[in-house]
């Protein structure tokens, strides 16, 4: 008898899909990431809502949509706001690797922490951040700073940050989105 | 809303060039930048990079904010760079350093070497911005994805790109259809609260409908896609991509200067230089 062998998409396979949702990714948070408020009380921690894109494409759609969305989008951002996609190369890796994280710890046990896909996003997305964000230490190189600078004027002020707007808006996309891959039959 | 990128240097010099010749340029400059910390090096190297910013002719009102901004935030990093570490600098031994003054209140000791160091990490990286800018401004949107496809990114991550680029003008109408059909029900994004945590729940109403409804459309191009077989074959790009002679010129000089640099900097040439007028 013959039998249809019906196989999910492996977490590292690029198919059209997983090209497109990653270009939209990254074109949303080239869009949305142009909005940015200033954290009260601080001179430099500017918080970007958009960043919960690039978490939330991590978990819901893999590693390659999350690497894609990250790198892409924040280098869009540049380009769009005029300062070049190449200039702060590293920082678009950070962006990246952060969505990387969140796709592989989206596949992984952590995904539903208490059975619960909004406590689990929100674990992988501060996870994700304060992990990927570490790559900004190459600051030393690139722009010859010091250790204590790129903690203190860029590591911590992005991570208060992109937590904050990871853990806050991407359980409220996981909650808008499964009912409507479910009813999409994704 | 349009947001789209600005392709402000249309016509000029370097945007008749391969648009790969500025990208090429950029990873050179960022590798070769990165090995110099002789201050009279990194001046040369500015001087070209102004000099090749010159050859995008990108109109100086279009961007005055960006030199401003990225001046702006240079000068923050360099400050906190050197109130901070009190002289710290990656390979050289503080106890060497010379003393110029100290700091009134904070106490920190400020340093020829420091002041020289802070200088040159300024001139580096202006002559990144001076680069980076020609990226930005010089290369029409609609060939970035075949640029850099022929420079031997993968297609489907160069398919990504340039989809990418085709998605931000239609997603920014969307954005902007968004932001409308809220403030019709009475939402204001602008409204003064201060609580971090508020101001991002108020982001709510124009992330997820907008991030829904791009996903939800996105099926249509999938479908598009499948049907044309993507990804079942070497892909060809409509737009043919061909260095001329100058293209070549100017590839050839950045990667002779990248070279040059690297020399330079094997044989100890391109460490801190403090300028006499410093060390008194």
């Amino acid at each position: 008898m013959a039998t249809l062998q019906v196989q999910r998409p492996g977490l590292w396979e690029v198919s059209s899909r997983v090209i497109v949702y990653a270009a939209i990714g990254a074109a949303l948070y080239g869009v949305l990431g142009l909005f940015s408020f200033l954290l009260p009380g601080t001179q430099n921690v500017t918080v970007r809502p958009a960043f919960a894109i690039v978490t939330f494409f991590g978990y819901s759609f893999g590693p390659i949509v999350g690497l894609f969305t990250g790198l892409v989008g924040n280098a869009i951002i540049d380009q769009l706001t005029g300062y070049g996609l190449l200039t702060a190369w590293n920082w678009s890796i950070a962006n990246g690797l952060v969505g990387l994280i969140a796709g592989v710890l989206g596949a992984g046990t952590l995904a539903n922490l208490g059975g619960s896909k909004i406590v689990g996003s929100a674990v992988v997305a501060a996870v994700a951040v304060v992990i990927g964000f570490l790559f900004v230490v190459t600051d030393i190189w690139v722009f010859g700073n010091s250790l204590e600078t790129v903690i203190t004027a860029s590591y911590v002020p992005v991570v208060i940050a992109d937590v904050l707007a990871g853990v806050i808006l991407t359980p409220i996309l996981v909650a808008a989105w499964e009912p409507l891959r479910e009813s999409l039959g994704r | 809303m349009i947001v789209a990128p600005r392709y402000l240097a249309r016509g000029s010099w370097l945007a008749r060039r391969d648009p790969r010749v500025p990208l090429v340029v950029g990873v050179c400059a960022a590798a070769t930048v990165i090995q110099v910390w002789d201050a009279r090096i990194v001046l040369g190297l500015l001087v070209l990079a102004l000099l090749y910013y010159r050859t995008a002719a990108i109109p100086w009102r279009a961007v005055r904010r960006q030199w401003i901004f990225a001046l702006a935030f240079v000068s923050f990093l360099v400050l906190v760079n050197t109130f901070l570490t009190g002289g710290e600098i990656g390979g050289l031994d503080p106890r060497t350093f010379r003393p110029l003054f100290r700091i009134p209140g904070l106490g920190t000791t400020i340093y020829a070497e420091t002041v020289a160091y802070g200088a040159t990490q300024l001139l580096r990286f202006v002559t990144f911005v001076a680069v980076g800018f020609p990226i930005a401004y010089a290369i029409a949107p609609a060939d970035l994805g075949v640029a850099l496809a022929r420079l031997g990114l993968p297609d489907r991550f160069a398919v990504g790109i340039d989809l990418t680029f085709r998605f931000v003008p239609s997603l920014a109408a969307d954005f902007q259809e968004t932001i409308d059909a809220q403030r019709i029900r009475g939402y204001d994004w602008e409204r003064g609260r201060r609580n971090p945590i508020a101001r991002l729940r108020q982001a709510t109403p124009l992330i997820v409908p907008l991030t829904m409804r791009a996903i939800v459309g996105a099926e249509d191009t999938i479908d598009a896609m499948d049907l044309r077989a993507f990804g079942t074959g070497r892909r060809t790009w409509l737009r043919e991509l061909r260095f001329d002679p100058l293209d070549r010129l100017v590839v050839g000089l950045a990667v002779a200067i990248l070279v040059a640099v690297t020399v330079v900097g094997f044989a100890g040439y391109a460490r801190l230089w403090v300028p006499p007028f410093l060390l008194g």
